[in-house]
């Protein structure tokens, strides 16, 4: 591989070119197996192999990307991705300015993987898939079961033109199921152990048999009948507590997209939206309650978001972004942190693969957990509503206005959880929200989970990221019932 | 690139390696996007990918398997293959698994633009140049940042009963915002355009457009609840696009959850609404066949107002016992599960200018764009979104003031119910490769539900 990047680095780094980079992926693999009422919908594998080679003039990027690593297809990707940033550095007057990186600049980075998931028999994992979606059908009632699995193993070489090299091979898993039950005139969907497909780890194929998929199967299906006949939410503003997989979208809606870089700084304006954070609102805007802390960690074991270097050569790192309801920080790449006067970039700068440009992306952004356990969240709650499992989630282009539905609710009373309740909503602006939060769950209630459809970017890109986050209790928040 | 022919030529190549008793389709495509991406006023993140792909999808004893690859070599094809074929024998069987797509004569050409298709990449960041310059001629202190999307996408799709068919197809979209980060109520403003001929775009004038509409007033505030309403063309856009996936995906009338399921061959809108699924016509971004090889065929999605059936891929059809209406995915797609959606919606035109329009809601609110839309409850098509880019008071039937954002959480149903007219001036809005467009004019809607303001 080595005579393929030292190929595109030098055909990339032509008259007027300060800097590039190259990323091979050789190969992506990726499975996606899933079953619905006893049939097979899915049964796939994609690989893929290519080249993306971005390169910066003195004003401006390019970057370019063939599937072909054939010497020929990759000399002319980095010649046309030197041309694109002379073309975009024709429409600048301004230098691009680039933090220094300076560290470990070769390596080698490789998930922590107990048993390969590509080593495991197929037939091993439809048996599970189909074991669990069979619990899922405890009534009639349950019209659609739904099991499915996710694999993706990444081998990607990186070398750019400032002599950093790496390679990382990161494995990614994911599992879960889901039960749609009909009847009433009600239709209500209920996913375990959480929506988008289940729960997803940077982890072997040890991490989906301990989901205990067919175990949780028949709760997830009860729970979708009994939504059927469940009251709606109540309507008002009142207590709330937020499961952890529901408050980890909740950070990712509105404190990691908000605290990115490009975002602030207007770069995704056109698609994605800005933020309603300023440069200047570092170390002094009160984003929430002196309880809220939370970290951007890319070297949190097993998270989707963990990695050895970003796409930039830069080495994984933590960075605080909320210390004690303060803003202390952004997600950032090397442009950006020298931008707003940064003294190090964030290392957060990702593509989904070697064919997309690297932007800005989340790590594992975290809720630090607190002091209280579950049943101490409730106990403070006279008359409330406890949500879990998320549904819709939407959020206006600065990241303030949302509305976020989960699954299921529940009537939280004097200090229990009580009824089910259906079609649970509540919404708010961000500062305010969580600024209303009174107590933060403790380790017990905290879960690291991963979510893997963050999309982002022209084209889009689609980004695997963790958000480890505990059960939490907010006051007056606007609910009503769907 | 390859040849038309070379494509189709490693499509059979790929069919020759499957042993005798299976059966398959193969995909052979290969794209050639340019994505130029402009943000502060400077070209920022200009993109250019070329890839050619095989995807292959196979069957035996009703087992089905499928795999896709970027390696095209012998070798690389070979293990394409087996990879296939190994997940086809371990799979449940598919009792119902149609026969795959034959070969049926001529289908209707699609609009296609080889100059689209060639378009170098220099060209295509002058495009967008021009939309800067545009956008700069109109509001010189406007933060400006859009995109320009022009490419091409070749099918060559064969399978063992026989079919053998080329499909090119070119699509070219541009976007354009230009905001006012600066005032102490930000605003901004917004124009795209989409067609299969990048020529048929003007940049600047798209620029020019979006800077335009920039409000010129300080943006006021008004309290939530229900209003008339104006939406326009890339609002609507947006509110068909779910209508789509909520009432005619094959998926949600096969699993319960449409918004039409007892409603079909009923009337769910004015009878003077016509809602049609084309993706034969140039007047959306058309192509001959889709991934299963079957040619694509309109469907009318709602005639006079009355709604009707859902469109279907082979497997869809097959159940359903009906004929497939060309709306089949790629098969190793993730996004396959979700079944098969309408992606080329056309809204006939009405005979209402725009202020027509306006005039009909009278007083009420002018919604330029959606943002972040995400279904609340599928069952009852209620869906939630921000209102951006534009959103302007209606007093005594004229644009008033600019207002600040509002969320809404509405029935797609309820919406369409109470179109009061429809625009005559369509245009055409598609996703970035134009895997999916709907063309459309604006609408004046009875009402709208918006459930809170914003501060911005």
């Amino acid at each position: 591989m080595d005579d393929v990047l030292a190929r595109a680095l030098r055909a990339g780094h032509g008259a007027g070119i300060r800097r590039v980079e190259v990323r091979v992926s050789a190969p992506s693999r990726y499975e996606s197996l899933a079953v619905r009422n006893g049939e097979a919908t899915s049964l796939t594998r994609r690989e893929y192999s290519g080249i993306g080679v971005r390169a910066l003039s003195r004003r401006g990027w390019g970057f370019a990307t063939t599937a072909s690593l054939a010497p020929a297809s990759v000399r002319a990707t980095a010649r046309h991705a030197a041309r694109l940033a002379r073309s975009a550095g024709r429409s600048s007057r301004e230098e691009i300015p680039l933090l220094e990186e300076k560290g470990p600049t070769r390596g080698r980075y490789r998930s922590t993987v107990r048993i390969d998931p590509f080593t495991v028999p197929v037939e091993e994992k439809i048996a599970l898939l189909l074991e669990t979606e069979r619990a899922l059908h405890v009534d009639p009632t349950v019209k659609n079961g739904h099991a499915a699995l996710q694999t993706w193993v990444d081998d990607t070489w990186y070398a750019d033109s400032d002599g950093a090299s790496y390679r990382s091979t990161i494995t990614h898993i994911g599992a879960g199921v889901d039960a749609t039950a009909v009847g009433s005139g009600e239709v209500q969907r209920r996913s375990g152990p959480s929506s988008f497909g289940g729960d997803y780890r940077q982890a072997g194929w040890e991490f989906v048999k301990g989901l205990n998929l067919p175990e949780i199967a028949p709760t997830v299906a009860r729970e979708a009948l009994d939504l059927l006949s469940a009251p709606s939410a109540p309507t008002g503003r009142t207590t709330i507590v937020l499961g952890s997989e529901q408050l980890a979208l909740q950070v990712h809606e509105s404190v990691g997209h908000a605290t990115e870089l490009d975002r602030i700084l207007g770069m995704e304006a056109g698609y994605a939206g800005t933020s309603f954070l300023r440069p200047e609102d570092r170390d002094s805007l009160v984003y929430g309650s002196p309880l809220m802390q939370v970290v951007a960690d890319a070297t949190e074991p097993g998270g989707l978001g963990t990695f050895g270097w970003d796409d930039e050569g830069v080495a994984a790192r933590r960075t605080p972004l909320v210390r004690n309801g303060r803003l202390v920080g952004f997600l950032s790449s090397r442009e950006t942190a020298a931008r707003v006067g940064l003294n190090r970039a964030g290392g957060t700068s990702r593509g989904d693969s070697a064919a997309r440009m690297p932007l800005i992306r989340m790590t594992n952004v975290d809720l630090l957990p607190g002091d209280h356990s579950f049943d101490e969240l409730l106990e403070g709650v006279d008359n409330g509503v406890y949500f879990t499992t998320n549904r819709s989630w939407s959020i206006d282009d600065k990241r303030l206005n949302f509305q976020f539905g989960t699954e299921v609710g529940r009537r939280i009373r004097h200090g229990e959880l009580a009824e089910l309740v259906r079609n649970p909503i509540y919404s708010g602006m961000t500062p305010s929200f969580w600024s209303s939060m009174d107590a933060v769950g403790d380790r017990s209630t905290w879960h690291l989970w991963g979510i893997p459809n963050c999309g982002k970017g022209q084209p889009s890109q689609t980004a695997r990221v963790g958000h480890g986050a505990p059960a939490a209790r907010f006051r007056g928040v606007a609910v009503r019932g769907g | 690139m390859s040849t038309s022919a070379e494509l189709l030529e490693l499509s059979r190549r790929t069919l020759d390696a499957l042993p005798t008793g299976w059966t398959g389709d193969v995909r052979v495509l290969a794209e050639r996007w340019g994505t130029m991406r402009f943000a502060v006023g400077r070209l920022s993140q200009p993109h250019l990918e070329e890839g050619q792909y095989v995807s292959l999808r196979v069957v035996h004893d009703h087992q089905v398997g499928v795999a896709a690859t970027s390696d095209l070599s012998r070798a690389g094809i070979r293990r394409l293959v087996r990879t296939a074929q190994g997940l086809a024998r371990v799979a449940p069987p598919d009792e119902k698994f149609p026969e795959f797509a034959a070969s049926t004569g001529r289908v209707r050409a699609t609009a296609y633009s080889a100059t689209t298709a060639r378009l170098s990449p220099e060209a295509q960041a002058r495009l967008a140049e021009a939309a800067l310059s545009g956008a700069r001629s109109v509001q010189p202190e406007g933060r400006i940042a859009g995109v320009v999307n022009v490419g091409s996408e070749v099918l060559a799709l064969a399978n063992t009963s026989g079919l053998e068919r080329v499909a090119p197809r070119s699509a070219a979209q541009i976007s354009v915002l230009v905001d006012r980060p600066d005032l102490e109520v930000p605003v901004s403003g917004w124009d795209e355009g989409a067609h299969w001929d990048a020529d048929a775009l003007d940049a600047a004038r798209l620029g020019r457009a979006a800077a335009e509409r920039v409000p010129r007033g300080r943006a006021e505030s008004a309290p939530a609840g229900r209003y008339r309403v104006v939406l326009s063309g890339p609002a609507v856009s947006d509110l068909l696009g779910f209508f789509a996936h909520l009432g005619f995906n094959s998926r949600g009338a096969e699993e319960g959850w449409s918004c039409l399921k007892n409603r079909r061959g009923k009337r769910v809108a004015p009878t003077f609404v016509d809602l049609a699924d084309d993706g034969t016509s140039p007047r959306s971004l058309p192509r001959s066949i889709d991934y299963e090889g079957t040619p694509k065929r309109p469907v009318r999605l709602l005639d006079h107002g009355t709604a009707g059936p859902p469109v279907s891929d082979r497997r869809s059809a097959a159940r359903a016992g009906t004929a497939p209406t060309g709306h089949g995915t790629l098969p190793e797609s993730p996004w396959g599960d979700w079944g098969a959606t309408p992606g080329n919606l056309i809204l006939a035109p009405g005979d209402a200018s725009f202020d027509d329009l306006v005039r009909t809601v009278g007083d009420g609110v002018l919604v330029t764009r959606l943002h972040y839309v995400r279904v609340v409850h599928p069952a009852r098509s209620i869906i939630t979104g921000m209102t951006r880019d534009g959103t302007y008071r209606i007093r005594r039937g004229e644009i008033g003031p600019a207002l600040r954002n509002f969320r809404f959480t509405e029935s797609v149903l309820a919406a369409l119910g109470s179109i009061e007219q429809v625009g005559r001036a369509t245009r055409r809005y598609s996703d970035e490769r134009g895997g999916s467009a709907v063309t459309t004019p604006a609408l004046a809607l009875g009402t709208f539900h918006f459930t809170s303001a914003t501060v911005f």
